[in-house]
């Protein structure tokens, strides 16, 4: 299903190296819209992936640290990245190849254009 | 179960799977499965306990043998299960007890591991290494610390320490100062380190706020089971073990590593800081905490 949202998060998901985009609702989980390869498992990763970011939001707030502006989780084999506003997360996950500076400037970038 | 010491490991080896692959059924492969763990070849130990218990799944030294693998892979709860079943099989199995309050030593649930800690002493009196664990246990729930110079490592001494890196003799490590164990990595305040058990309970470091409070135990708490979550989103996703989480805040860049047992390494540092720079400290932290932990720090 297409929503308003679909064009930002599809041009998410062109980068080079990213496998998927998602915009995940951070409470529970749920995948608001979502631009995936074929093979990715949307609701399970979605889930955890707002559970993470959930996490590191709090323990930022106990730290005194303010809100979180971005996350990203380096593995050996590629990156998930993240970046939250109004209980929403876009999440990223892109191979080892992926220029990572440039994608968190255009997660930055289609944050702000987000309205829901 | 029967363990040999003295003959060339690599002969031993080469002779068991000869035998076994003579005799698929015969029990050789828990003595194969053993001399591999010993020799530090975790997979292919571990491929032997398995094809192993295929053919004898009520082998209490099987399921043993599979919970001795599992803790020198770094598979805490895996392991505490495997003697949970060797414990319903074998009810008066005294190493099941002893693993289960190795796990539970661990995990800092020193409670717990001083309950099975307490069977084993019951199903075996005379056991040294039982009677020291219990103690170390004991001197843990009163908040204390034990003297290693009359003790040994009774964990050591039941094969059941994991691999650890080796420990740098000139590396400044104090292992009776937890809180100060990173101050001369972290510019002395510049920035902040802190090491989190796999439950979020604080092993080493503080956590200070600007205003000097040490708020580690909320960080600890909120941070708690993050490895876990990490471990399993990269699960799948397929992208292998993840080495690094980097958390932009409005104030701060807070880096986090994985350690062994689940346990969890924290930066933070300025937001003015270079994120490479961050990183670089980072791992200079991880590299203290595996040292310190060698040192028993934990």
């Amino acid at each position: 299903m297409k929503t308003n949202l679909t064009p930002i998060i599809a041009s998410l998901t062109r980068q080079r190296g990213v496998r998927g985009s998602l915009l995940v609702d951070e409470t529970d989980g749920v995948i608001i819209d979502a631009t995936l390869h074929v093979g990715m498992k949307g609701p399970a990763f979605a889930a955890l992936a707002a559970s993470l970011y959930r996490k590191a939001r709090l323990s930022a707030e106990a730290a005194g640290l303010g809100g979180v502006t971005f996350l990203r989780l380096r593995a050996t084999e590629g990156h998930v990245c993240a970046a939250g506003k109004h209980e929403m997360v876009l999440v990223i996950v892109a191979d080892a190849r992926a220029n990572i500076g440039l994608i968190r400037m255009e997660m930055l970038k289609a944050l702000e254009r987000l309205v829901i | 179960m029967v363990y040999w010491r003295g003959a060339p490991m690599a002969d031993d080896i080469r002779r068991l799977s000869e035998e076994l692959a003579r005799d698929p059924a015969s029990p050789a492969y828990l003595q194969l499965g053993e001399a591999l763990r010993r020799g530090g070849q975790l997979d292919l130990a571990l491929r032997v306990a398995l094809r192993g218990l295929e053919r004898h799944p009520h082998d209490a030294d099987a399921h043993d043998l599979l919970a001795r693998i599992s803790v020198d892979r770094g598979e805490l709860e895996r392991a505490f299960d495997e003697w949970d079943m060797v414990r319903r099989i074998a009810p008066a199995h005294l190493g099941a007890r002893k693993g289960m309050g190795y796990v539970l030593f661990k995990q800092a649930r020193y409670a717990e591991a001083q309950t099975y800690l307490a069977e084993a002493a019951e199903l075996d009196g005379e056991d040294e290494t039982v009677a020291t664990a219990l103690a170390m246990v004991r001197v843990k729930l009163r908040g204390g610390q034990r003297d290693q110079r009359d003790r040994g490592d009774p964990w050591a001494e039941m094969g059941l320490s994991a691999p650890v890196a080796p420990v740098d003799p000139v590396d400044p490590v104090d292992p009776h100062d937890p809180l100060g164990l990173f101050s001369d990595l972290t510019a002395e305040g510049e920035q902040t380190a802190l090491l989190l058990d796999a439950t979020g309970l604080v092993m080493a470091g503080t956590y200070l706020t600007q205003d000097g409070r040490d708020v580690a135990q909320e960080v600890g708490a909120e941070l708690s089971g993050v490895s876990d979550e990490a471990r399993r989103a990269m699960r799948h996703l397929a992208l292998g073990d993840w080495s690094s989480l980097t958390v932009e805040t409005d104030a701060a860049v807070v880096a986090m590593a994985p350690m062994r047992d689940d346990a969890l390494l924290l930066v933070a540092a300025s937001k003015a800081m270079p994120l490479g720079l961050v990183h670089r400290v980072l791992d200079r932290c991880v590299a203290r905490a595996t040292s310190w932990l060698a040192k028993g720090g934990a």
